[in-house]
């Protein structure tokens, strides 16, 4: 579903992303792993197609994301770290646009299955956004994943400043994708829900994907002290 | 995507307070300028009215008079204002020689600021001395007139702005442009769409405030035509300015700088641009002085005077229709000054043709380069439309000073065959009708719609670039 071929971009003599592999296959949740600049916002842009890869290149659903930039982003769905809705505008109204735009044509029952399928209570779903958490505006992001039909899912930091069951119940809501066959990338900072979620962890330093795990194969102590060697923070490893 | 841009837009825009306020403002605008002009054309109504009043009322003194000299009376009158003196006719009871308003003259003041909308050209009078300046207070000079014209010439792409500088820019500001870019949309295209509900939602209001002025004005029914030409007009003037905010928004990233960027563009399309073409215009042409032009006529008709009766001879060898076999009949002042006119005319119009010469230079500079800004050729086109630009005047001129001519030739067999003027030869009078043209261009609407488009077109080409290498796209 997302594969990288060493895939990198370099801002002059900067490099953001260096000969990134990946391979993404149907119902996998792919974790990326790092600290600030490590190279997963670059990864995730140069999927959606938001900046050029100065090398390597990208596919998604087979289909070349920078040859086939609007037929790609039938297949993604998105959602940022700060998932910015229209405030004056419901969460039915907020997903009608959103699918819509997207080519999709929903009737209100449908609208209101797929909410209630991402799992925001009935009686939000006529509220304006603007009265929303963070957690419930990931809920209409994934409602709109979900009414999109997406393939493909990018998540870019989505658990970050949500409380430990908004948290929870996002990790949940990848897993029931998962079942779907939706495959998923998510950058994140979070190891704990990162290990609760993922089939699969990357690791990122400097712009290059330094280590990957099959997630059931190592306990969260482990991944936590692969991840501070990778950061060479070995004293807090140790 | 353009149902549901159109659809959510809409809604977007009838739940902000902003864009109702400025909505509202806009209705009040129009209003309010509109009701501004019409004031003013009513004021311009009662003048003409009461001078022709004043013209009627001395006409029925006049042949008063004229029935007591001709029942052989004695009247208390000078033997310079008994009317059966012709001159004393051409003289002292001038007929009105005005300029009506035309139906949508209340829309642009144009130069009803500066010119007089009636005069009443005398047989002795010079043309070229008729008084055409109005006096104006310096105070509406400085600011101008709060008129329809004024609100959308001006304010209307104030208005614009603020409508739509940030149509793109608060997406990337609030961080909702990221989740639609990762939308299969193009965002240039989705820009457009969103410029042109709200270019639609704008031509709604300007549309309905335009029936407001209609229903305020109720002119006669073959006026719906121009009402639709001037909505016409409008719409091309506000296709302009949203083309500009279309490059604006694609081209600038903050919605600050997208704001100064737009302002900028204002000063210099409607304020700077035709000061400069103004300024330039009087540089490379400049009028001669009017006050030397003044000056020179006075010494050449001092000069003239000098002559008269030489003037008079040449003139009476020129006209035999006036010759007088009977030796008891005089000539008099009015012969010899009469005939020194048209010898002044004719030594006059080298001079008065060189300074309309001038000015017709200065309007033909401004005619070609009033392309550089659309404000010109709309303001022109609504001074055009009103029957107030400065062609209209001209023409208007043009009529009163034939219309002169006229008057002055009437009595010239009745003063060279020393003939009194009578009762009878009362109807026969020549009376002034100003015939209004049509300056009007077909060219303007269609061309503005050219330029717009050009504008969108140069947006999409260049923003093509722009969003492949992701400026469009990135936060």
């Amino acid at each position: 579903m997302i594969i990288t071929n060493n895939l990198s971009k370099r801002y002059g003599d900067q490099t953001a992303l260096e000969n990134l592999n990946l391979n993404i296959k149907e119902g996998d949740i792919y974790c990326l792993l790092g600290a600030n600049g490590a190279g997963k916002t670059t990864t995730i842009n140069l999927l959606l197609g938001f900046i050029e890869p100065s090398s390597g290149s990208a596919f998604i659903n087979q289909l070349s994301v920078h040859e086939n930039l609007k037929a790609t982003k039938r297949f993604l769905a998105y959602i940022p770290e700060n998932l910015m809705l229209y405030p004056s505008l419901s969460a039915m109204e907020n997903l009608e646009y959103f699918s819509g735009i997207a080519g999709k044509k929903l009737s209100s029952q449908q609208l209101k299955d797929f909410l209630e399928e991402a799992g925001l209570q009935s009686e939000a779903f006529q509220k304006r956004i603007s009265n929303f958490s963070k957690g419930m505006r990931q809920k209409v992001g994934i409602a709109i994943a979900l009414a999109k039909d997406a393939k493909v899912l990018l998540l870019d930091e989505p658990t970050s400043g949500l409380d430990p069951k908004a948290s929870n119940e996002f990790g949940l809501l990848l897993q029931k994708l998962r079942t779907k066959g939706v495959a998923t990338l998510m950058a994140t900072h979070d190891l704990f829900r990162a290990k609760e979620v993922a089939t699969h962890i990357g690791i990122m330093k400097d712009g290059q994907l330094k280590q990957q795990f099959v997630t059931k194969d190592l306990s969260l102590q482990q991944l936590e002290e692969a991840y501070l060697n990778t950061m060479k923070y070995k004293e807090l490893a140790s | 995507m353009l149902s549901y841009n159109f659809k959510y837009e809409l809604k977007l825009l009838l739940r902000s307070r902003w864009i109702q306020l400025l909505s509202i403002i806009l209705l009040l605008l129009f209003g309010f300028s509109t009701f501004n002009g019409l004031h003013k054309i009513e004021k311009r109504k009662k003048d003409i009215t009461a001078a022709h009043s004043e013209v009627e009322e001395n006409d029925a003194m006049m042949l008063k008079l004229l029935d007591s000299v001709e029942q052989g009376m004695e009247v208390s009158a000078s033997r310079w204002t008994i009317p059966t003196s012709p001159m004393a006719v051409g003289n002292y009871h001038p007929r009105v020689a005005a300029m009506e308003p035309q139906p949508l003259a209340f829309m642009a003041t144009g130069q009803a600021d500066l010119f007089t909308h009636y005069v009443k050209p005398k047989v002795s009078g010079d043309d070229h001395t008729l008084n055409f300046a109005e006096m104006t207070s310096p105070v509406q000079l400085l600011f101008g007139s709060f008129d329809l014209a004024f609100v959308i010439v001006y304010l209307l792409p104030l208005l614009i702005i603020a409508f739509s500088y940030n149509v793109l820019s608060s997406e990337r500001e609030s961080g909702s442009l990221r989740l639609l870019a990762s939308q299969p949309i193009r965002i240039r295209s989705w820009v457009l769409q969103k410029m042109g509900l709200r270019f639609f939602w704008l031509s709604v209001i300007v549309l309905y405030a335009l029936c407001i002025v209609f229903f305020m004005v109720s002119p006669p029914l073959e006026q719906v035509s121009a009402f639709l030409g001037l909505f016409g007009l409008i719409i091309a003037y506000m296709l302009f300015w949203f083309a500009l905010a279309f490059l604006i928004n694609l081209w600038i990233g903050r919605s600050a700088k997208n704001a100064v960027a737009l302002l900028g563009l204002w000063i210099a399309f409607v304020l700077l641009i035709p000061s400069v073409l103004n300024q330039l215009g009087n540089t490379l042409y400049p009028i001669p002085s009017r006050t030397l032009m003044i000056n020179e006529m006075r010494s050449l008709k001092a000069e003239v005077t000098k002559k008269q009766d030489e003037i008079l001879d040449n003139f009476l060898r020129d006209h035999p229709e006036y010759a007088i076999n009977d030796t008891t009949q005089f000539r008099g002042f009015y012969h010899r000054y009469m005939a020194s006119q048209r010898l002044i005319k004719e030594e006059l119009a080298p001079m008065i043709n060189a300074y309309e010469d001038q000015l017709r230079k200065q309007q033909d500079w401004v005619g070609i380069f009033k392309w550089f800004s659309p404000a010109i050729i709309v303001q022109e086109s609504l001074n055009q439309r009103a029957g107030t630009s400065t062609q209209d005047y001209e023409d208007y001129r043009k009529q009163v000073v034939s219309f002169a001519g006229s008057w002055r030739e009437h009595f010239m067999p009745f003063l060279y065959n020393n003939k009194n003027f009578s009762q009878k030869d009362y109807p026969d009078l020549p009376k002034f009708q100003f015939v209004p043209k049509s300056f009007s261009s077909l060219l303007t609407v269609p061309l503005l719609f050219l330029i717009s488009i050009g504008l969108f077109g140069l947006g999409f080409f260049v923003s093509t670039k722009m969003e492949k290498n992701g400026i469009l796209t990135t936060s």
